[in-house]
């Protein structure tokens, strides 16, 4: 019988040294790596990735994937800035709206998936398409600048950032990404939905039998994972000047990526919150880092396609181990 | 023993074709572990279908606690007090133990999983049980024997009066067994009513009060354990049916050449350290009840499983199989018991299934050359009587007996001179079998040799030139077609493992 | 209705494909009479242009979609294909023929990377054409260095390979196109690798039991599919004249669209060429038509979207009848 693994064998903890190592390892080369405010550039662009890799977790774990959450984010982001700054809306009605644009396009895509037994990927590859259709119609195909800091309706960015009068910066977005990291991961251990999120990726069939509401469950894991990609576009809008239409595609790879390595199993049934926000950094790194060490910006997405099919491989060995065994 | 807890009278079902049970009686008493006996389609599993509502019988009553009932679910059952502990587990593997026994129904405090609870309420369980488990292990860390146990306590924790255990024994080890049957038996202290379904006699001896036996659907009888003999219930298992012109003498020659020989083939559990000849133009019986390791020691031989070590000659020089391909390259054919998963490609058309295996000779350069396909699909539709409006015919739309016609036609056309018939007749009407075997017949005289696994006695007397008796993944004995009989047979099949 | 179907000439044609061309005819008449000007020649060779390079994506996703597997990588390889080889024409001068053959090599080299994965390792498809849809991206990023790239005009001497989309007004590409569709239905229906892609998309097991290799034969239509997406790439160079790096996810979704609709199965063991055909006009034509009329093309993409969402029900709820 295979023993309770321990700690330190576990992927969460072997990626958590990856992170450590990448970190040391471009601290070492590059003098202005090692720099705050480049520390801090590299948190401030790492919180929609973050987000949107908490969330894609749930509909990863019960054996499906969420390709809508890239372009969706920026959908919704798109929405949100158009109301504020075009229609006039308050900021915060148009947070709200962000967010729940996001709620919108998840129940959607749950109710595709869930209860009209539609293959998931190819679900949220088109929802992928349609965001991006719709964010564009919403803007007329312009970019869009939510208020910037320093003007009236800007003080949603200091959410994920405080510069003091000496010009620091604080990371409070960090503790923030602290805090929602343990809710759900609180929610996907001791909540019915985290409960039956794992179930249906363990078995469906045997958790329908059980007198489970499938159904229902499956569609709230794309429900949390549009709700997450909501959140995500409030970070990113609060985070970048503008936000241009068009764009998107490519960031869903980076959350999936990092859910991925942090040992979110691509068969389902295994995965956890806390491995997701590290593994995340593994790709956060490695694109802030690559610059600093003089290789394009672009090489981080060879990599991160590596490294995905990498952690997928390893993982397919692994259970084929478990079976000879 | 108590009073009777359970009756079950004049139970009548049928499906199209078949009469699965035929007024069929049983009943359990409070404090009883009860067997329910018969061979591979006795109808005992159906009886237990019948009684947990996932089929509805056509008449008879079922009386549970001195009122008539009818369950219309499982789940109704289960909320009655009647579980089924099932063969095949339905477990979630990256759960652990506590959160599988209350998956669907966990306690809660506000909204969060009292996991403590849980694990404390398993606990108490397995404790009641007196089984040593932990509550917080994930399942699928844990062996196939103590996963059954928590199967058990979930059984239990529904608070449960009947508990159908349906081949609990077939994956366990000694040990397990054991300990299965301590559980057995603190179940039986506490007044529960127990049906234990079981191939193995040693078991029945030893842990049932009383057993039923059934056969072909109808009720035979019941004994008092300790006032029978494992003969006694053996006949009754077989019955004094007369069958179909059996076989009496062996068709092949003492010097015929031995075409295929397996020596010491190990594959998994269940297929341990099988090693037998098959000759030309023999028919050579596999029999064994369900789970002897039959169709495991065909996957194994065919390639289609990996083995463990062994060696396979053929025509006594030794080959390498590691996959189906080399073993089509032998020139060996598997008809798989399974036709809808492993045989037939369902929307593909009868002349493309008959030439999967060798497509390579009905090329003309680049193309398929479907004049030659649909030639050499219309001569084996012919010969074998296929029944098909043409042989573009999608094989979807086919009967079961002329589906399992395309699958020779394939290994026919293939020029396979080993075939593997794996339960050739199953899902088959009788018409069909006939032909089917008149045409198995007809192959071995026409000197192909065929391996064929078949739980049905009938089948196994009427064709069969030897008889390979498996049981628990190894070859408990070979019988010539002249010594055969039923009981040799079955003994050799329910042999007791010590 | 079922009569209709019965009908031998109908059966011959099948009866999704004449619906299918009833409403490409229907879609036309719409568009010309909403649109001024829509009924010319230039519209149509407009919207042909689209369908080339959208065609050939299509005909190489339907082998993959007839195994049961996805690749949505399509899009972005074909970019990257268009600008590696376009790189090294306006950056390297290499003759056009061989930069021709290199756009070709790269959309190969991609499928034999996604096959090899989906085949021979079992990774998910959907996982390995997130995977090659990012590295194709970064690869043409890399390779250009973000640069966009023009190939030469067609009044330039290097710009004779635009001759294979027209001559003058005559549509050399529909041609290709169509010549291409023939031998591509000739490979799945006639030859052993399509015999075997498309069993095994119905049922791998019962084919891996009857000793072919599938995972070999699984591999190839990747490959061929890659291969077809690399001339998809020529054939967009050879309509348009920049190939920006970073995109081309868009053309995924309506490769698939044009797949699906045309009554290839997502769940493998049923395609059709010739659906694919119809279904790629239909999806070009309504390109056009979109911007024909004036609405904003970004509908374009909600409307592929829900296009390919309603044709796939379309087959689940078909399959769950049958059953």
């Amino acid at each position: 019988m295979k023993k309770k693994s321990s700690i330190f064998t576990s992927q969460k903890f072997i990626v958590l040294l990856v992170v450590i190592v990448l970190f040391t390892f471009f601290s070492i080369v590059s003098p202005n790596f090692r720099q705050y405010s480049t520390m801090m550039s590299i948190l401030n662009y790492s919180y929609y990735i973050v987000l949107m890799s908490i969330g894609v977790t749930f509909p990863l774990i019960t054996g499906g994937v969420d390709l809508s959450i890239g372009t969706g984010l920026i959908c919704y982001s798109l929405a949100g800035g158009y109301l504020i700054t075009q229609k006039g809306w308050p900021v915060a009605a148009g947070l709200l709206v962000t967010v729940l644009l996001g709620v919108a396009i998840g129940v959607f895509n749950g109710v595709l998936v869930a209860f009209m037994d539609l293959p998931p990927f190819l679900t949220t590859l088109c929802t992928c398409m349609i965001t991006r259709g719709l964010g564009s119609v919403f803007s007329k195909g312009l970019g869009i600048s939510w208020p910037a800091a320093n003007e009236a309706g800007g003080w949603f960015r200091s959410i994920f950032r405080i510069t003091t009068a000496n010009n620091t910066m604080i990371p409070i977005g960090f503790v923030l990404m602290v805090i929602i990291v343990a809710l759900m991961a609180f929610v996907l251990n001791h909540t019915r939905i985290g409960r039956y999120t794992i179930a249906i990726g363990s078995n469906k069939e045997a958790t329908r039998l059980s007198g489970v509401n499938v159904k229902f469950y499956h569609t709230m894991a794309y429900v949390i994972s549009g709700f997450f990609a909501g959140l995500a576009a409030v970070a990113y809008s609060a985070v970048f000047a503008t936000v241009q239409p068009g764009t998107g595609a490519g960031f869903e790879l980076e959350a999936i990526g990092g859910a991925i390595i942090g040992g979110v199993s691509a068969a389902g049934g295994v995965g956890s919150v806390e491995g997701s926000f590290i593994g995340v950094f593994v790709i956060c790194l490695l694109k802030t880092g690559l610059p600093f060490i003089g290789l394009q910006a672009n090489w981080q997405q060879i990599i991160t396609g590596l490294v995905l099919i990498g952690a997928v491989m390893v993982d397919i060995i692994k259970k084929k181990r478990v079976e000879v065994h | 023993m108590g009073d009777v807890i359970l009756t079950m009278k004049d139970i009548d079902k049928s499906f199209p074709g078949v009469h699965a049970l035929d007024h069929v009686n049983f009943e359990v008493k409070r404090g009883e572990v009860h067997a329910l006996m018969g061979e591979n389609g006795a109808g005992k599993s159906t009886l237990m279908k019948v009684l947990t509502g996932i089929y509805t019988k056509d008449s008879g009553t079922i009386t549970y606690e001195g009122k008539e009932t009818e369950f219309h679910n499982t789940r109704e059952a289960q909320d009655a007090g009647v579980v089924i502990v099932h063969q095949e587990l339905n477990m979630l593997g990256h759960l652990t133990v506590a959160q599988n026994i209350f998956i669907g129904r966990e306690f809660k405090t506000g909204i969060r999983i009292d996991d403590k609870k849980m694990n404390d309420e398993a606990k108490k369980l397995f404790d009641r049980l007196h089984i040593d488990i932990d509550p917080t292990e994930t399942m699928s860390n844990l062996t196939v024997g103590k996963q059954q146990m928590c199967e058990i306590a979930k059984a239990i924790s529904h608070e449960a009066k009947v508990i159908i255990f349906d081949e609990p024994s077939a994956a366990l080890t000694e040990a397990e067994i054991e300990e299965l049957f301590k559980i057995i038996r603190d179940l039986r202290k506490q007044n529960l009513g127990i049906v234990y379904i079981s191939h193995r006699m040693d078991e029945i001896k030893v842990i049932t009060d009383r057993v039923t036996v059934m056969r072909d659907g109808t009720y035979v009888g019941t004994l008092i354990t300790n006032e029978c003999t494992k003969d006694d219930i053996i006949n009754m298992m077989v019955g004094r049916v007369i069958y179909e012109d059996p076989k009496t003498e062996s068709a092949v020659p003492e010097n015929a050449p031995v075409v295929l020989k397996v020596e010491h083939l190990h594959a998994g559990k269940m297929v341990q350290d099988v090693s037998f000849e098959l000759r030309k133009g023999e028919i050579l019986g596999f029999s064994g009840l369900m789970g002897a390791g039959r169709t495991e020691t065909a996957r194994a031989i065919f390639g289609a499983d990996p083995k463990e070590s062994g060696d396979i000659y053929i025509n006594g020089q030794k080959v390498t199989i590691n996959n189906p391909q080399d073993a089509v390259k032998c020139g060996i054919g598997y008809l798989s018991e399974d036709r809808k998963r492993y045989g037939i490609v369902v929307q593909k058309t009868v002349a493309e299934n008959s030439t999967m295996a060798c497509l390579e000779n009905y090329m003309s350069g680049l193309f398929i050359n479907k004049k030659a396909e649909k030639k050499v699909a219309e001569e084996y539709v012919e010969s074998l009587a296929t029944k098909t409006p043409s042989v573009e015919q999608l094989v979807v739309n086919l009967s079961g007996g002329n589906q399992q016609k395309v699958v020779i036609a394939k290994w026919l056309i293939n020029d396979c001179d080993i075939l593997i018939f794996d339960e050739p007749t199953r899902g088959i009407d009788v018409g069909a079998k006939n032909e089917i075997y008149k045409l198995m017949s007809r192959l071995a005289d026409e000197g192909k040799s065929i391996i064929m696994i078949s739980s049905e006695m009938t089948e196994i007397l009427r064709m069969s030139d030897r008889i390979v008796v498996m049981c628990e993944g190894r070859k408990t004995g070979e019988v010539k077609i002249e010594e055969a009989t039923q009981e040799v047979i079955m003994n050799l099949a329910t042999r007791d493992i010590n | 209705m079922e009569k209709i179907k019965q009908h031998p000439i109908v059966k011959k044609l099948g009866f999704n494909r004449i619906v299918l061309c009833a409403v490409l005819i229907l879609m036309y008449i719409l568009f010309s009479l909403t649109s001024k000007g829509f009924a010319g020649l230039p519209r149509i060779l407009s919207a042909l242009n689209y369908a080339y390079f959208l065609g050939f994506l299509s005909l190489g996703v339907t082998f993959v979609i007839a195994t049961g597997g996805i690749d949505f990588s399509i899009g972005p390889v074909m970019f990257c294909a268009a600008l590696v080889s376009g790189f090294c024409l306006t950056s390297h001068g290499m003759p056009v023929v061989l930069c021709l053959v290199i756009s070709i090599l790269v959309g190969f080299l991609f499928g034999c990377f996604n096959g090899y994965l989906v085949a021979y390792w079992t990774v998910p498809p959907f996982i390995v054409s997130m995977a090659s849809m990012n590295i194709a991206k970064g690869l043409a990023s890399v390779f250009t260095k973000t640069q966009s790239v023009s190939w030469p005009q067609a009044a330039e001497a290097a710009g004779w390979f635009r001759k294979i989309v027209k001559v003058g007004n005559f549509p050399v590409g529909l041609v290709i196109f169509i010549v291409a569709a023939v031998i591509c239905s000739l490979l799945l229906n006639n030859t052993r690798a399509g015999r075997y892609i498309l069993s095994l998309g119905s049922n791998k097991e019962a084919v891996r039991l009857s000793g072919v290799n599938v995972r070999k034969w699984e591999m190839l239509a990747y490959v061929i599919c890659g291969t077809l997406v690399g001339i998809a790439a020529i054939f967009y160079v050879a309509a348009y004249t920049t190939v920006q790096p970073g995109y081309g996810d868009q053309y995924n979704n309506e490769a698939i669209a044009g797949c699906v609709m045309g009554g290839t199965s997502m769940a493998g063991g049923l395609a059709s060429i010739g659906g694919t055909v119809i279904g790629v006009f239909i999806i070009s034509l309504l390109q056009e038509g979109i911007l024909a009329i004036g609405i904003n093309k970004n509908y374009q993409l909600v409307i592929t979207g829900l296009i390919v969402i309603v044709a796939v029900y379309a087959d689940v709820v078909a399959r769950r009848r049958k059953n």
